[in-house]
């Protein structure tokens, strides 16, 4: 047989039952101690007020009728069974009567005292045994002696009693205490069971895998819990980078694809075209692509993104400095632009992406409000404290249908195709309100039928 | 003007040495990072235009060491990476300016120039003057001849970078960097337009016009 250590012993449920099992041993042994102590104790002092209420007894004998009297008491005491023998010696230390041959320790001088000692007697089967015995001696006034004792029984005997009850108890104990240990662990091992598992699903590449969580609220749910969301969190990642792989896939190929035949068509006809002019429109051509890129590769970042880096970023300022630099742009393009902004708002962040969400919103209406229109960009703290940074415009707005679409990445809606633009500013602006756990709502501006408006609002719990 | 190029993609690094050639430059491009920093502390440059990554010892270690040993020249760093992060630890490297890849020739031959100009100017100055346009640092005050001209704290430091880098192009990346402080491009032409209302406050009732448009580039300030 090979001698080899289970898997099971090195499982939490065997430690825990095993400790289990130890510090009920433990009690358990106290409580036998406890037990021993306090009863034979008992038992003990009980005999002791016996014993004294006896030597009384024939003490009173001896004053009433003398060593007569005493003799007779003694005798008959002697002849019926019971726990106490007795022994009566003359002045000269010889037995008088009695069923005990005659007084094993020192006889005191006066009055009494008490001893213990051993015996030696025989047992019912004729073997010779040690027993232990307690009694009390007094000296008469006729320095007759006289002593009565009570055996206490063989030492074996007791620690033989002792040995039983805890040979019998200990087996049993240790049995109830195992079982109790692994009754509590097992649903223990049972929960980190399933966690196993559900790793183990997510490693072979099943994203969808969750942890149970019971609802106990105990640690094994709240860990469930916690891997569960990092589990979303991983999946969302996944799915993300998914997507921006097929959507790069696609968005890229349609300008490249005609790059690529403008260069073909340039070059069939190279030396007809002015140079510089065709150059010049592919370099262009060149440029939206690896605009497109860039802007790609940070929206990505931003996605991916952690708010380890944030800081205390003074929102008030951030959005007046914004309006200072858009509102000759505004101007320019002959839209009325006002702004509404709270003193003193605030909020953990990134500067330079928070910037540049409210740049994208501002950018996206200018570029379609048209002209004589009005834009307004308000922040303030709402009702329920959150802090809502939002741009209202006087432009066609977008349909309530589309605008969960709109913020999607590369989507452009129909009216904005001929615009120039990647399709990311809206999608980077939610990716940015996202890991500043906020979120960009669009709805209806403030104009009606087909120049409804836009008010994007853009809203943080701080 | 010397400029010293490490750089270890060929084709990146022949590009740039034509680009600030052609701006009438002397170039000395080297391939990789320990090279580079031997060469810059044993020849004058008047700047270093290094590659975050290279090879035997990458840009912003390089920059650090030159530093290091009392190196004074100015230093540009070219990168592919661009976020905010990276341009923050090339300019706490001791780099003085950041340019991502890819870039513009107009936008790399203005900053290298810019550079180089800020690195000569020693003692503080407290008027700058480009023709008979005044600027007063400590009076934050602006005249033009006998006019004075009243201008926004904004556009005040958008004439003073101007002015700063006078006869020189400057991008409008740059002055969205350095005037603003946002590192990032707007789509709309935003800096075109704060240019144009500078313009009509310092050049639009003179006779010469100051404030140059650069096609392709940026602008130019310049008597």
């Amino acid at each position: 047989m090979k001698l080899s250590i289970p898997p099971f012993f090195r499982t939490t449920t065997f430690r825990l039952a095993v400790v289990h099992a130890l510090v009920f041993l433990a009690f358990s042994a106290g409580l036998l101690v406890y037990l021993y102590y306090s009863t034979a104790g008992y038992l003990r002092s009980q005999s002791v007020r016996e014993l004294d209420s006896e030597v009384q007894a024939l003490a009173a004998a001896f004053r009433s009728g003398g060593m007569v009297r005493l003799n007779q008491s003694v005798i008959e005491r002697s002849s019926v069974p019971g726990p106490f023998f007795y022994v009566l010696l003359d002045p000269d230390g010889q037995k008088i009567s009695g069923d005990f041959q005659s007084i094993p320790d020192e006889i005191p001088a006066s009055e009494s005292s008490k001893t213990t000692f051993e015996y030696q007697t025989l047992d019912r089967n004729g073997q010779l045994q040690t027993r232990e015995a307690t009694g009390i001696i007094i000296r008469l006034p006729n320095q007759a002696a006289l002593m009565v004792a009570y055996d206490l029984g063989t030492r074996s005997q007791i620690t033989g009693r002792i040995t039983t009850a805890v040979w019998t108890a200990a087996p049993i104990g240790l049995a109830l205490s195992l079982i109790g240990g692994l009754i509590i662990s097992r649903s223990a091992a049972r929960r980190a069971e399933a966690l196993t598992r559900t790793t183990d699903g997510v490693m072979q590449g099943d994203l969808s895998r969750r942890a149970p969580v019971v609802g106990s609220g105990d640690e094994f749910d709240r860990l469930s819990e916690r891997m569960n969301a990092m589990l979303d969190r991983l999946e969302h990642l996944m799915t993300m980078t998914r997507h921006a792989g097929d959507a790069i896939a696609h968005d890229l190929r349609s300008p490249l694809t005609r790059l690529r035949n403008r260069l073909e068509a340039d070059l069939a006809s190279i030396d007809e075209t002015n140079p510089e002019e065709t150059l010049g429109k592919t370099i262009e051509e060149v440029d939206a692509v690896l605009n497109t890129f860039n802007a790609i590769l940070s929206l990505a970042r931003i996605e991916s993104g952690t708010s380890s880096k944030f800081e205390e970023v003074h929102i008030t300022e951030l959005l007046m400095e914004l309006y200072d630099l858009y509102e000759p742009v505004a101007e320019e393009e002959g839209l009325a632009f006002d702004c509404e902004i709270d003193d003193g708002l605030t909020l953990k962040g990134d500067y330079s992406l928070l910037a540049q969400a409210v740049t994208n919103l501002l950018d996206n209406a200018i570029k379609y409000t048209p002209s004589g229109g009005a834009l307004t960009l308000r922040g303030r703290t709402t009702r329920k404290g959150q802090l809502e940074i939002s741009i209202t415009d006087t432009g066609p707005g977008i349909p309530a249908e589309d605008r969960e679409r709109a913020v999607r990445r590369f989507v452009r809606l129909e009216a904005s195709r001929t615009r120039a633009g990647n399709g990311l500013g809206l999608a980077m602006v939610s990716a940015i309100a996202s890991i500043h756990s906020g979120k960009l709502e669009l709805s209806d501006g403030p104009g009606v039928e087909d120049a409804r408006g836009l008010r994007a609002a853009w809203v943080v719990s701080s | 003007m010397r400029i010293l190029v490490i750089e270890d993609d060929l084709e990146m690094a022949s590009f740039v040495k034509k680009v600030l050639s052609e701006a009438g430059h002397t170039v000395d491009v080297v391939h990789d990072g320990e090279s580079g920093l031997a060469l810059a502390r044993s020849t004058e440059m008047d700047v270093l235009v290094v590659d975050r990554m290279l090879p035997r010892k990458d840009g912003l270690e390089l920059v650090r060491e030159f530093r290091d040993s009392g190196g004074a020249s100015p230093a540009l760093f070219l990168s592919a990476l661009g976020d905010v992060d990276h341009r923050v630890e090339g300019l706490q490297a001791g780099g003085d300016d950041y340019l991502t890849k890819p870039f513009a020739p107009s936008e790399l031959v203005a900053r290298v120039e810019a550079l180089a100009r800020r690195g000569g100017s020693e003692a503080p100055i407290t008027t700058l003057k480009v023709g008979d346009l005044e600027m007063n640092l400590l009076a934050r005050t602006v005249n033009r001849g006998e006019v004075s001209i009243d201008l926004q704290p904004r556009e005040f430091r958008l004439l003073e970078f101007l002015m700063r880098n006078a006869g020189q192009v400057v991008t409008r990346t740059m002055l969205l960097e350095k005037v603003w402080d946002y590192h990032f491009d707007p789509q709309t032409n935003v800096i075109d337009v704060h240019i144009s209302r500078l313009r009509g406050k310092i050049d639009k009732d003179f006779e010469t016009q100051l404030l140059h448009t650069v096609r392709g580039a940026g602008y130019r300030l310049q008597a």
